[in-house]
C-alpha cells in the first residue's frame, strides 16, 4: 500500500496532509519560540527542551489540534461532511436580538439593572488601589459615593445607544428642536462632563459631605483631580461638538441626497457612546491600577499611542513607509535635553521642559522636511530604506558623538516640568514615584487635541489629497494635486508628533540613552499602526494599547519562557500574519479596507509607493 | 591611504555578494527584500557550526583546511538559500497570490526579518562568538604599501568564482532564461510556459546562496552574532542601488565602489564609526543624483 492509498483509506487528500504538517511544524516552531534561551555551545537546547519537556508539549498539541480543525473546516467547506444546521444556539441569539431591538419597559429595566451592576463593580474598582477587592460589602458600600451615580448614567447611556443602533431606524424618537440645536448639544456636553468630573473627582477645596453621600475620590493627589476635571470638561465639550457636527452632517445628507450613498454601520448615538466610553477608560481606568501598571500606562501605552498616531499619518494616511520614525523621537528628546541644559553643550538660554516642546516640534518638523524633500521624490521602497538609514545614522551619532550627546553612557538629568500661568500651576518630577499618572494626564492633554486635529485633517482637503495619492498617484497628479507637497506635509506632521513624544518621554525618564532610540522602536511603532489598522485612528489607539499591555503582561506572567529581547519575535510574527490574513488591520478604517480590497482586484495601489503594477506581482 | 583603499575593496566584495541577492530579487519582484539581512545571518551561523564541528582542534593539515573551507561555503550557502526560499514561501507568496499593494510586501518582509533575527537570538544566545579560522596562513603581500592577506585572496577568489557562476547561470542556463523572462514581463512569461513561482524561488535561492557565503566571510572576519546581518545588509543595499538595482554586474561593481568610498574618508577623519554614516550619505546622494545607479537598472537588458 503506497501512501496515496493510505490517504484515500483515511479519506484525506494531499492538501489535508500538507495542512496538518504545516500546523504541526507551526506547533514545533511555537514550542521553540516559547522555550528557554539556547547558546552557541548547545544550539539545540531549546529544541530538545521543546520536544522533551512537559510544559511545551501543550504547544505541539495545539499545533495538531489546529491541523485537525483546519482539515475539518476544509472538508466542511468542500461538502464532504454533512452537519446538522439546527443548533440550539440560534434561539439564544434570537432572544438576545429581541432584547436588543426591544423598546418596551422590560428591555429598559434589564438595561438599567445591567448598568447598575456594572457601575457598582466599576465604582468598587475606582477606589484607590488596594490588593483585595470585590467583596459584597464593599460593592454595596459604593452606593454611598457620588461617582457610582455618574457611572450608572454613563453605562446606561452606552447600552441604550448600542441598542438604539441595532433597531430599525424609522422608529427612533425625535427630540424637540431646541435640544437638537448645536449650542444645546455643546453646552449639554460640557455640563455633563463637568457633572461627571464632580461625581468622580471633587476639585473643590471643601470636604463636602452629606449624611450618607461622600464626594468620592482620592484626595491625596490634589493635582490630577483638578487636571482630570479639565480633561472631563474638555471631553464633554468634544462629545457635544461631535454631536452637533454629526447632526448637522446628517441633516445635509438628508437634504442633498435621496438615499445615503453608503451604508451607515455605526449610528451617531453609538459613536458618541463609544467616544464617551473611550474617554472614560482613558481617564478613569489608570487611577485604579497598581503603581507598576501606572508606569506602564504612561511609558508604554501612552507614549506608544502618541508615536503610533504620528506614524499613522505617514503610513496610514499618506501610504508611505517610514522606518526611521524613532529618529524624530530622539531629536525631540535631545532637543529637550539641550534646552534643559543636560548636554555637554550649553544652550543660550535654559528652558523648562514644558517650554522646550515648541522647539522640539520645530526641530523634528524641520528635519522631517529636510529628509523628506529629497527622498519623497523617490519610489516608496527607497524611502523605506533611506529612512531606515537615517534612523541608524541618528542612533550612531547619538552613541558616538560623546562631546555633544554624552554618548552611550546617557545624558545628565533633564529638567522637570513646571508651568506657572494663571489658572494652571503644576510641577512634575519624573523621578518621583507617584508622578506617572500626572505625566499620563499631561500626555493625554496633548494626545486628545492631536487626535481631533488629525481626524479633521483626514477629513479635510489634505486628507482627501492623501487618499487620492494612495489610490492612484498618477491620476492625483494629473488632477493638480502636488503629491510631493502632501507627502512632505505628512512626513513633517508625523515627525513633529514624534518630537512631542520625545520631550514627554525624556522629561519622565530623566536622562537619555541612545539605546532607547534604536531602530527596533521604529519597528515596534510600525507594528502598533499595522496591527490596529492603518489609517484608522481608533484602531491604532486600541492596537497600541493592546500591544503595549501585552508586552508588559508577558514579562510578568511568564507562562512561557519570555524575555524582553524576545518581543520582536512575537511582534514580527504578528506583522507577517497581519499582512497575510488582514492587511487592513484589526479595526480598519472603512476607506483603507476598501482600498485593500480594490487592490486585490487590481484597482489602485492602496499605498504611495509608486509603480506597483509592474513586475509579476499580479 | 592605500591600506584603507584595499580594506575598502575587500569589504566591498562582501557587500557585492549580498547586493547580488537584493538585485536579483528586485529585478524579478520589483521589491526590496528586507529580510535579506537574516539570510546573511543564517549563512554566518551555518558556517560557524560547520567550522565548529569540523575543526575541533587547531592542528588540521592544509589540504584538509581547503576542503573544510569549501564545505563551509556550501553549508552556509545552502542553509541561507533554504531560509531565503522559506522567506519567499511564507512572507511573500501569500501576498503575491492576491496582488497585494507594495507596502504590505515591505511590512511583511520587515516582520520576517525581525522574527528570524530574534529567533536566532533565542536559539543561539545573545552573546557574539568568534568563528574558528580555517585560513591561518600568515602570508601577506605588500602592494603599494597596503597589506594583502591570504584571507583577502581567498575572499577575492571565492567572490570571483561565485560571480562568474551566477552570471553564467543567469545569462546561459534555462533557469536564468526563466529569471530574465519573469523580470521583463511575468505575465507573458507565464503564458510562455515559465513556472513563475518556481522561478521566483530559484531567484531567492541564488541570492540566498550568495548572501550566505557573504555571511560566512563576515563571520570569519569578525564574529557571529544574532544581529550581524543588519548593517552589512543595509550597506549592501546601498551597493545594489549604487550599481543600479536589478543589474547583476552593477551590484558587483557597486559593492567595491561603495567599499572604497566608505573606507578612504576614514583615513582622514580617523573615526571608524562614521562608516555607516558615510554609506547612507552615499545612498541618499546616489538616489538624488542618479537613481538608476552607475550602470542602469534592468535585469532583463543588461545581464
Amino acid at each position: 500500500m503506497n501512501y496515496r492509498e493510505f490517504l484515500t483509506r483515511l479519506r484525506l487528500n494531499r492538501d489535508d496532509l500538507r495542512l496538518a504538517i504545516t500546523c504541526f511544524a507551526g506547533g514545533v516552531l511555537l514550542a521553540i519560540m516559547t522555550g528557554p534561551e539556547g547558546s552557541l555551545q548547545d544550539p539545540l537546547y531549546s529544541v530538545k527542551h521543546a520536544l522533551f519537556s512537559s510544559h511545551v508539549w501543550g504547544f505541539l498539541i495545539f499545533g495538531i489540534a489546529l491541523g485537525a480543525v483546519s482539515i475539518y473546516r476544509r472538508k466542511l467547506r468542500d461538502g464532504l461532511l454533512t452537519t446538522r444546521r439546527e443548533t440550539p444556539r440560534r434561539s439564544i441569539r434570537k432572544s438576545v436580538a429581541d432584547y436588543v431591538a426591544g423598546t418596551g419597559m422590560v428591555a429598559r429595566v434589564v438595561t438599567f439593572v445591567v448598568a447598575l451592576v456594572a457601575a457598582l463593580l466599576v465604582a468598587d474598582y475606582t477606589g484607590p488601589y488596594v490588593p483585595n477587592k470585590l467583596s459584597f460589602h464593599r460593592i454595596i458600600n459604593q452606593f454611598g459615593h457620588t461617582r457610582t451615580y455618574g457611572y450608572i448614567l454613563v453605562v446606561f447611556w452606552l447600552l441604550n445607544a448600542l441598542r438604539v443602533n441595532a433597531r430599525p431606524r424609522n422608529d427612533t424618537v425625535r427630540l424637540p428642536a431646541w435640544m437638537r440645536s448645536a449650542p444645546a448639544k455643546i453646552a449639554g456636553g460640557a455640563l455633563g462632563g463637568l457633572f461627571f468630573a464632580l461625581c468622580a473627582d471633587p476639585w473643590l477645596p471643601l470636604s463636602f459631605r452629606f449624611k450618607f453621600l461622600t464626594f468620592s475620590g482620592n484626595t491625596n493627589h490634589a493635582f490630577f483631580h483638578h487636571w482630570t476635571t479639565y480633561l472631563w470638561t474638555f471631553a464633554g465639550l468634544v462629545v457635544g461638538l461631535r454631536a452637533a457636527n454629526l447632526e448637522r452632517r446628517a441633516a445635509t445628507v438628508a437634504t442633498t441626497r435621496r438615499r445615503p450613498a453608503r451604508k451607515v454601520t455605526v449610528s451617531t448615538n453609538t459613536r458618541l457612546a463609544l467616544y464617551a466610553g473611550g474617554m472614560f477608560v482613558a481617564i478613569e481606568v489608570p487611577k485604579w491600577l497598581s503603581p507598576f501598571w501606572q508606569e506602564t500606562i504612561f511609558q508604554q501605552i501612552g507614549i506608544f499611542c502618541l508615536l503610533a498616531i504620528g506614524l499613522n499619518v505617514v503610513v496610514g494616511f499618506a501610504g508611505l513607509l517610514d522606518l526611521g520614525y524613532v529618529a524624530f523621537y530622539a531629536l525631540g528628546a535631545y532637543t529637550n535635553a539641550y534646552f534643559t541644559n543636560a548636554l555637554p553643550i550649553h544652550p543660550p538660554f535654559v528652558l523648562n521642559a514644558f517650554y522646550s516642546i515648541p522647539f522640539a516640534i520645530l526641530v523634528a518638523m524641520l528635519s522631517g522636511v529636510l529628509l523628506g524633500l529629497p527622498t519623497l521624490r523617490l519610489r516608496g521602497d527607497y524611502l523605506a530604506i533611506v529612512t531606515l538609514g537615517f534612523g541608524e545614522i541618528i542612533y550612531v551619532l547619538a552613541s558616538n558623538l560623546t562631546n555633544i550627546t554624552d554618548g552611550a553612557g546617557g545624558t545628565g538629568a533633564t529638567g522637570s516640568f513646571s508651568v506657572n500661568v494663571p489658572g494652571l500651576h503644576f510641577a512634575l518630577n519624573g523621578q518621583a514615584l507617584g508622578d506617572d499618572l500626572n505625566f499620563y494626564y499631561l500626555l493625554l492633554a496633548f494626545l486628545v487635541p492631536i487626535l481631533f486635529l488629525f481626524n479633521s485633517l483626514n477629513h479635510s482637503k489634505v486628507g482627501r489629497s492623501w487618499a487620492a495619492i494612495r489610490e492612484d498617484e498618477v491620476a492625483a497628479n494629473s488632477l493638480g494635486i502636488n503629491s510631493l507637497k502632501y507627502k512632505v506635509m505628512a512626513f513633517a506632521i508625523g515627525a513633529s508628533t514624534s518630537g512631542v513624544a520625545g520631550v514627554l518621554s525624556s522629561a519622565k525618564l530623566g536622562s537619555l540613552f541612545p539605546s532607547d532610540f534604536a531602530v527596533q522602536l521604529s519597528i515596534t511603532v510600525l507594528i502598533l499602526v499595522i496591527f490596529g489598522g492603518m489609517g484608522s485612528i481608533s484602531g491604532v489607539l486600541i492596537g497600541a494599547a493592546f500591544i503595549g499591555w501585552l508586552l508588559q503582561y508577558l514579562i510578568f506572567h511568564s507562562f512561557i519562557d519570555y524575555q524582553d529581547a524576545d518581543k520582536y519575535m512575537y511582534l514580527g510574527a504578528i506583522l507577517i500574519l497581519t499582512m497575510i490574513f488582514r492587511p487592513q488591520g484589526m479595526l480598519p478604517s472603512r476607506r483603507r479596507q476598501r482600498e485593500f480590497h480594490d487592490a486585490d482586484e487590481g484597482l489602485g495601489t492602496a499605498d504611495a509607493m509608486g509603480a506597483a503594477s509592474e513586475g509579476p506581482l499580479s | 591611504m592605500a591600506s584603507y583603499f584595499v580594506l575598502g575593496i575587500f569589504t566591498g566584495l562582501i557587500y557585492s555578494m549580498v547586493a547580488l541577492g537584493y538585485t536579483l530579487v528586485y529585478g524579478v519582484l520589483r521589491l526590496i527584500n528586507f529580510a535579506h539581512s537574516e539570510v546573511l545571518m543564517t549563512g554566518g551561523f551555518a558556517g560557524y557550526f560547520f567550522l565548529h564541528y569540523t575543526m575541533p582542534t587547531i592542528n588540521v593539515s592544509t589540504p584538509m583546511r581547503v576542503l573544510i573551507l569549501i564545505g563551509a561555503i556550501f553549508a552556509s550557502g545552502i542553509a541561507a538559500a533554504i531560509v531565503a526560499i522559506c522567506i519567499e514561501r511564507f512572507a511573500y507568496r501569500p501576498l503575491r497570490r492576491r496582488n497585494a499593494p507594495k507596502l504590505t510586501y515591505l511590512i511583511s518582509a520587515i516582520g520576517a526579518s525581525y522574527f528570524l533575527l530574534t529567533l536566532a537570538g533565542k536559539e543561539f544566545g545573545h552573546n557574539p562568538s568568534a568563528t574558528p579560522q580555517p585560513i591561518t596562513s600568515n602570508m601577506s603581500w605588500q602592494v603599494f604599501g597596503a597589506q594583502i592577506t591570504a584571507f583577502d585572496l581567498v575572499l577575492l577568489a571565492v567572490t570571483a568564482v561565485l560571480f562568474l557562476v551566477v552570471n553564467a547561470l543567469v545569462t546561459r542556463s534555462k533557469v536564468g532564461r526563466g529569471i530574465r523572462a519573469v523580470a521583463s514581463d511575468a505575465e507573458t512569461a507565464s503564458l510562455m510556459g515559465v513556472n513563475v513561482n518556481s522561478t521566483i524561488a530559484a531567484t531567492f535561492a541564488i541570492g540566498g546562496f550568495m548572501g550566505g557565503v557573504a555571511g560566512l566571510f563576515v563571520a570569519m572576519s569578525s564574529q557571529v552574532d544574532y544581529n550581524m546581518g543588519f548593517t552589512p545588509a543595509l550597506l549592501a543595499f546601498t551597493a545594489a542601488v549604487l550599481g543600479g538595482i536589478g543589474n547583476i554586474r552593477g551590484a558587483m561593481a557597486g559593492g567595491v565602489v561603495l567599499g572604497i568610498c566608505m573606507y578612504v574618508p576614514i583615513y582622514w577623519i580617523h573615526q571608524p564609526f562614521y562608516e555607516p554614516v558615510i554609506g547612507f550619505s552615499i545612498l541618499v546622494l546616489v538616489l538624488l543624483v542618479r537613481p538608476t545607479g552607475l550602470f542602469g537598472e534592468s535585469l532583463g537588458r543588461s545581464a
